[in-house]
C-alpha cells in the first residue's frame, strides 16, 4: 500500500536536489523520513562528528502532500536511500538553448513511497516534462528508523547570526589545503574573528629548512560585530569547526538565503548551524574540536577533558520508537538500479559487432578552452586559464584546487554501485558505431533525448 | 630588520607573481631602497629577473635593514604570495610588512576590503515558488518564521579586515651573494614578438602535436616526445618562425611585419655598427638566427603575456634567447618601464 506520496513543482525539483547535493557532500546514505505534517532527510557523515537535518513543511513546500502510514507505520515511515540515485532523478535538466530548456521542463514531479507486508518496497518518482514525456523512476531503500544527533540549546549560551551571502564571499580568501576554522571573538575591537589553519604545521621543528615555506597560508578575517544579529559570545572563546563541513553549508546557505544562525557551548561540544527558507529547514550540527592549544580546557578540568574532547562526538540519538531490524530490507541494488534504461529501446545494447570495428579515433588530449587555433583575446582580466602552461595536469597544481564541489567529484559513492551504474552510460556512449553495424539507425542524437530525462548521465 | 609598504598595482603584481609561479614555486625576492628585485631560478627551465622600480607595486615604502646598502633578502613561496594577492584585488587598502609568528618570519598582509555587493532579488514573493500559495498561513508554523527573518537581514555592509601570513625565508647575504644574473653576448636579432596569447596558442598546439603523435618508441625518442622541442627563429627583416619537426611532422608558423627596434648606442658595450645585428641585417631576409627550446618550459615563459607588456626577444643564434618584458607603469603612461627577464633555456640541435 501506498504508504506516502507527493507532488513537487519544478522550483520544488530544484530545491530538493540543492539539499541533496549539500548532504552528499557529508555522506552517501541519506534518511528520509515522513510524517503527517513535515518530510525529513537526515544524514550523518561517516566519522559521526556532522549531522545533516533538512525539514520540508507539508503545506508549504510541496504542490501535494499525503502520509497516509500503515499499520506498521502509523505515526511515520522512515527509510535509507542512495543520495546518488536520488541526485540523478531530480537533477536538472535542460539544455544548452532556450528552447530544449522550455522543452525539458518539469511540469510536476510526484513521488510515491509503496510499502507493506508482501509487497516490493520502492521509491517511485514519476516526473512530467512539459513536451508530454514522463520519466519513471523506481529505487529500492532500506527500512530504517534514521540516527538524530542530539544538541542541547538550553547548554548553548553562544550564539551568532549573519548573511550567509557574506559568510560566504569571506570563505574565498582562505587559502587551499587549511582543514581548521577557528571562530573567535574580540570584545575590545568589536570584531569576530575567523581564524583558518592547519593542524599538521603546528609541529616544530623543521623551521629552519625549506619546509617553513610549504606551510599554508594563515588567514584571519575580522568581521566587525556590528554586522552580525544578536552576537552573544563569551569573549576570547576559541571554537574550531572543519573548514571542509563548513564550506559545504554556506556553499548551500547562500543558494538558499537570508541569515545563518548559530549556536554553541564550549570547545569539544556540538555547534548547532541553522537557515531556513520557503518551506524549508536546514539544520546542521558539527562537532568542534577542543581548543586551539588546548590549555584552556586543560587547566579548568584535567579529567573530563580527557575523556571528552577530541574523541568526544556529538552524542547520537539512535533511540527510534521501532525496531526496525525485523523489517529490514536489503538494498538489493543491482536489480532495478536504472530501470529506464532498460524500458527505452534505443539504449539496450546491440548485439557485438560480427567483425572488429576500429574504435572511434581518440580524442585530442587536451584542448579544452581553445578549439580554434586562434583564441580570441578579449578574455576578461579574470579569464587567466589562458596562461597556464601547456600540460597544467602535470603539476602539482595546489592553487587551482577549490574545493566547494571535492566531494562530488572524488566519488565516493562509486566503490558500492560501480559495477552497474558505470557501465551503461560508456556503453551507451559506445553505441553509435555498434549500431551501424547492426542495421539499425539511429533516428535521433544520444545527447538530443538526454535533455528529456531518459537517460541517466 | 624592518619593511612595510602599502600595496599599488595589486593586479599587476598578482599577475607577475601568476607568471613566475609557473615556473618555479619560490622566489627570491631582493628589496633595497630603490627596487624590489623577484628571481626564480628552477632546477631545469628558465630563469627570470624581474627588477621592479619600488614605486610600482609599492607606496609609502620602509625598509631597515643592517645589511650592506640597506638591502633585505627573502625566499618566498609564489603560490601564497598570489593567493594572498588574490584577496587584495578589488580591496580598498593593502599593506605588507614583515613580522614573526611563533618565531617563523612572515610577510603579513593585511587587507581591508568589503564582500559584494548583495543580491536581495529572490527574497521578492517567496510564496510563489511552490504551488503551496493557497496555504494560509499558520502562525504556530514552525517554517513560518524563516520568512519573516528575510526581511531583517538588510544589515549594513561593513570593512572587514583580512590578515594572510606568508611564510618566508630571510636569507643571509653570503648565501645570495654567488647567484649571479647571466650573462649573455650581445644578440644576433632582436624582434618584438607578436600578442603573447597568439604566439602561445600556436607553440601549446605544436606541443601537444608533439605529444601525441610520434611512432617511434625506442627510449631515447621518448624522452624527445616527452619534452619536445619547438624551433624558433627570427630574422632583422621582421619574420618570426616557429618550427616543429619531429620524424612524422614537419609545420611552420611564419609571423611577419614585426619590429626589429632601434638599438640605443648609449646602452651598447660595443660600436652600433660592430653589432652582431648587423650582419645579419646585411644577410638579407633568409639569414636567421635559432634556437630550440623546450616546449613545455617556452609555454610556462608565455605565461608572461598576462602582464601585457611589450616582449623583445634576443636571439643569440644556436645559443641563446632571451625575453625582456616591458611591465606598463599604468598609472604613469609614458614614464619608466621596468623590466622583467627571461632567460630561455635552449637547446642545441
Amino acid at each position: 500500500m501506498v504508504v506516502l506520496n507527493f507532488t513537487l513543482s519544478e522550483d520544488g525539483v530544484a530545491v530538493l536536489h540543492d539539499a541533496l547535493a549539500c548532504m552528499f557532500k557529508f555522506s552517501d546514505d541519506v534518511c528520509l523520513e515522513a510524517r503527517k505534517d513535515k518530510l525529513t532527510l537526515t544524514t550523518l557523515n561517516i566519522s559521526k562528528s556532522a549531522y545533516v537535518c533538512f525539514s520540508f513543511a507539508a503545506n508549504r513546500f510541496f504542490s501535494k502532500y499525503n502520509f497516509e502510514g500503515s499499520p506498521q507505520y502509523r505515526e511515520r515511515f522512515s527509510c535509507q536511500l542512495y543520495i546518488k540515485s536520488l541526485l540523478t532523478i531530480f537533477r536538472a535538466r535542460g539544455g544548452a538553448s532556450d528552447v530544449s530548456r522550455e522543452n525539458a521542463a518539469i511540469e510536476r514531479c510526484d513521488v510515491a513511497i509503496d510499502d507493506g507486508v508482501g509487497k516490493k518496497s520502492r521509491l517511485v518518482a514519476r516526473i512530467s516534462f512539459r513536451n508530454g514525456i514522463t520519466a519513471s523512476h523506481s529505487l529500492p531503500y532500506e527500512v530504517k528508523a534514521p540516527t538524530h544527533a542530539k544538541f542541547n540549546q538550553d547548554e548553548a549560551g553562544n550564539c551568532w547570526a549573519i548573511s550567509s551571502k557574506t559568510l560566504r564571499q569571506l570563505m574565498d580568501h582562505f587559502g587551499p589545503s587549511i582543514e581548521l576554522l577557528d571562530i573567535n571573538t574580540d570584545e575590545e575591537n568589536h570584531v569576530v574573528n575567523f581564524t583558518c589553519f592547519t593542524e599538521k604545521v603546528q609541529k616544530r621543528g623543521a623551521t629552519n629548512s625549506e619546509a617553513v615555506l610549504k606551510k599554508p597560508l594563515h588567514t584571519n578575517i575580522a568581521v566587525e560585530m556590528d554586522e552580525f544579529d544578536d552576537v552573544s559570545v563569551e569573549d576570547k572563546m576559541h571554537i574550531i569547526i572543519s573548514v571542509k563541513d563548513f564550506r559545504a553549508i554556506l556553499q548551500h546557505a547562500q543558494i538558499t538565503s537570508g541569515d545563518l544562525a548559530t549556536s554553541y557551548s564550549n570547545p569539544g561540544r556540538p555547534m548547532k548551524l541553522t537557515y531556513g527558507a520557503d518551506g524549508v529547514l536546514c539544520e546542521f550540527i558539527l562537532m568542534t574540536v577542543g581548543e586551539k592549544d588546548a590549555t584552556y580546557q586543560r587547566h579548568k578540568t584535567p579529567k573530563a577533558n580527557s575523556a571528552k574532547a577530541p574523541t568526544s562526538r556529538p552524542e547520537l540519538d539512535s533511540a527510534s520508537h521501532r525496531a526496525s531490524s525485523a523489517q529490514q530490507v536489503q538494498p538489493a541494488p543491482s536489480v532495478e538500479k536504472q530501470p529506464t534504461q532498460h524500458k527505452i529501446p534505443t539504449a539496450s545494447r546491440p548485439p557485438p559487432p560480427a567483425f572488429d570495428m576500429r574504435p572511434p579515433p581518440p580524442p585530442p588530449p587536451t584542448a579544452p578552452r581553445s578549439p580554434g587555433l586562434f583564441i580570441s583575446q578579449d578574455g576578461g582580466d579574470d579569464d587567466d586559464h589562458q596562461w597556464d602552461p601547456v600540460n597544467p595536469d602535470e603539476e602539482e597544481e595546489e592553487n587551482a584546487r577549490i574545493e566547494w564541489h571535492s566531494n562530488s567529484e572524488s566519488d565516493p559513492f562509486a566503490p558500492r554501485i560501480s559495477s552497474f551504474a558505470r557501465k551503461p552510460t560508456q556503453q551507451s556512449d559506445a553505441t553509435p558505431p555498434e549500431r551501424l553495424v547492426s542495421g539499425l539507425e539511429p533516428t535521433q542524437r544520444l545527447s538530443d533525448v538526454r535533455r528529456f530525462g531518459l537517460f541517466s548521465e | 630588520m624592518r619593511f612595510k609598504t602599502d600595496l599599488k598595482n595589486i593586479r599587476t603584481f598578482s599577475k607577475l607573481t601568476a607568471a613566475l609561479n609557473s615556473l618555479e614555486k619560490i622566489a627570491w625576492v631582493r628589496l633595497d631602497d630603490d627596487s624590489v628585485r623577484f628571481t626564480v631560478i628552477p632546477d631545469t627551465g628558465s630563469q627570470v629577473w624581474a627588477s621592479l622600480s619600488v614605486d610600482l607595486i609599492f607606496e609609502n615604502y620602509n625598509l631597515q635593514s643592517n645589511e650592506l646598502n640597506n638591502t633585505i633578502n627573502l625566499e618566498l613561496p609564489l603560490g601564497l604570495l598570489q593567493r594572498a594577492l588574490k584577496s587584495a584585488l578589488n580591496s580598498n587598502h593593502a599593506n605588507l610588512r614583515l613580522t614573526k609568528r611563533d618565531g617563523v618570519p612572515m610577510l603579513s598582509m593585511t587587507i581591508h576590503t568589503h564582500t559584494k555587493e548583495q543580491t536581495t532579488a529572490h527574497h521578492e514573493n517567496p510564496r510563489a515558488r511552490f504551488n503551496g500559495g493557497h496555504h494560509e498561513d499558520d502562525y504556530d508554523d514552525p517554517f513560518a518564521q524563516a520568512d519573516m527573518q528575510t526581511d531583517l537581514t538588510m544589515k549594513r555592509e561593513r570593512e572587514k579586515v583580512i590578515t594572510q601570513d606568508i611564510p618566508v625565508r630571510v636569507l643571509h647575504p653570503d648565501t645570495v651573494e654567488t647567484i649571479m644574473q647571466p650573462k649573455v653576448r650581445e644578440p644576433d636579432v632582436h624582434i618584438q614578438l607578436p600578442p603573447l596569447l597568439q604566439l602561445k596558442a600556436i607553440s601549446d598546439r605544436f606541443t601537444k602535436l608533439a605529444l601525441t603523435t610520434s611512432s617511434t618508441s625506442s627510449t631515447a625518442a621518448r624522452s624527445e616526445r616527452n619534452n619536445p622541442k619547438l624551433e624558433l627563429s627570427a630574422n632583422m627583416f621582421g619574420n618570426l618562425r616557429l618550427r616543429l619537426f619531429t620524424d612524422t611532422l614537419d609545420i611552420t608558423s611564419v609571423w611577419d611585419n614585426l619590429e626589429n627596434p632601434e638599438l640605443d648606442p648609449s646602452q651598447l658595450t660595443v660600436p652600433v655598427e660592430e653589432h652582431p645585428s648587423v650582419a645579419f641585417r646585411e644577410g638579407g631576409a633568409d639569414k636567421w638566427a635559432t634556437v630550440r627550446v623546450d616546449g613545455k618550459d617556452w609555454s610556462k615563459v608565455l605565461s608572461v603575456g598576462r602582464l601585457e607588456g611589450r616582449v623583445i626577444a634576443c636571439f643569440v643564434d644556436d645559443h641563446a634567447l632571451i625575453l625582456y618584458v616591458y611591465v606598463p607603469h599604468h598609472d604613469d603612461p609614458g614614464g619608466a618601464e621596468d623590466v622583467v627577464t627571461y632567460y630561455v633555456s635552449s637547446y642545441s640541435v
